[in-house]
């Protein structure tokens, strides 16, 4: 996103650096992808509805081609047996990229806050997902409701 | 499976979450668990190929779509991680500077931390699949590191880890 600042607001001045910061702001509480998010705002800055889809698809399209065809590729190899063991590898690599991406959410969030907080809200989603078998829509909505009734403490 | 259910069951994954891999346990608990039209396996491969790709990492329902139902389940897939790109339009029409609201702020972080503890949950039954051994394990081990601590592109670790799991069978 710092690239689209540079492009956008600093050298082609397509947006202001007012819409910028509004698109970057809202975009964090966008359900979904944020960098889509961002892009149908900065899209529907410059030209409105068909600036958005254009921005949006844009990022999204290319990718998701890609996808395609390393998962198509995936499904015709799999069953050769000298790609098994790469295979192996590759699944084994997914699971520590989970791990790590539920640290990295911990860590943005956790920043400058209380520690009790964050851990409080993450182990309690981990024990009813986990322990009780609760689908994740109950454990959001208990978590959104945590929100609004446990104040973070003011900062000092 | 229908595409159209497709779509819905992977949008209410997209709009449930705020962020890349926020999603996978609602599409793991209604596609593995309840629907039973993907595998641990497969989840795990979607979530590797997502990585790969240049884009961003919620990329990866664009596969869990091609798993389930080919081609037309990839773009419901695409569409899925899409449309809720589009709720800003209006937020940025109506809501402008309030993004800044302390108590919206406070929900979406609520909502994000939870999301974590979920990611985690779901990665047990996937962790099983995975981890046969001892060179699976330290594969896991070395990526969760490397993305953490470094600036690594992803791809390079999915590259990575194929090789080595390539040389250990060749070893084996």
């Amino acid at each position: 996103m710092a690239a689209l600042q540079r492009e956008l607001v600093s050298r082609k001045g397509w947006i202001s650096a007012d819409q910028y910061g509004l698109s970057y702001g809202l975009a964090r509480i966008t359900p979904g992808t944020n960098l889509l998010a961002f892009c149908a705002a900065a899209g529907w800055f410059i030209r409105r509805w068909p600036g958005a889809f254009a921005a949006v698809a844009a990022v999204t399209v290319p990718s998701a081609v890609l996808a395609v065809i390393l998962t198509h590729s995936y499904q015709q190899l799999r069953a050769h047996p000298a790609a098994v063991g790469a295979f192996n590898g590759i699944v084994a690599a997914a699971v520590g990229m989970m791990a790590a991406a539920a640290w990295l959410l911990i860590r943005s969030q956790a920043a400058g806050s209380s520690r009790l907080r964050p851990w409080a809200l993450v182990a309690a989603a981990l024990i009813l997902s986990l322990g009780f078998s609760l689908s994740p829509i109950p454990v959001l909505a208990l978590a959104a409701i945590t929100g609004l009734l446990w104040p973070e403490p003011a900062k000092r | 499976m229908n595409v159209v259910i497709l779509y819905l069951i992977l949008l209410k994954a997209t709009m449930t979450s705020f962020s890349g891999l926020a999603s996978l346990p609602m599409l793991r608990n209604d596609l593995v668990v309840q629907h039973r039209v993907l595998t641990d396996r497969e989840l795990n491969t979607a979530v590797a190929v997502g990585s790969m790709g240049p884009g961003p990492l919620g990329l990866y329902v664009v596969s869990v779509g091609y798993f389930v139902a080919g081609v037309p389940g990839a773009f419901a897939g695409m569409l899925a991680l899409m449309t809720p790109a589009f709720l800003i339009v209006p937020m940025v029409r109506h809501f402008g500077r309030r993004a800044d609201h302390p108590r919206a702020k406070q929900v979406i972080q609520s909502v994000t931390l939870a999301a974590a503890g979920l990611i985690l949950s779901a990665s047990v039954p996937l962790a099983r699949d995975a981890i046969t051994g001892v060179v699976p394990a330290l594969l896991a081990g070395a990526v969760f590191v490397l993305m953490v601590a470094t600036r690594i592109d992803t791809v390079w670790m999915i590259v990575g880890s194929a090789a080595a799991g390539l040389l250990w069978q060749v070893v084996q």
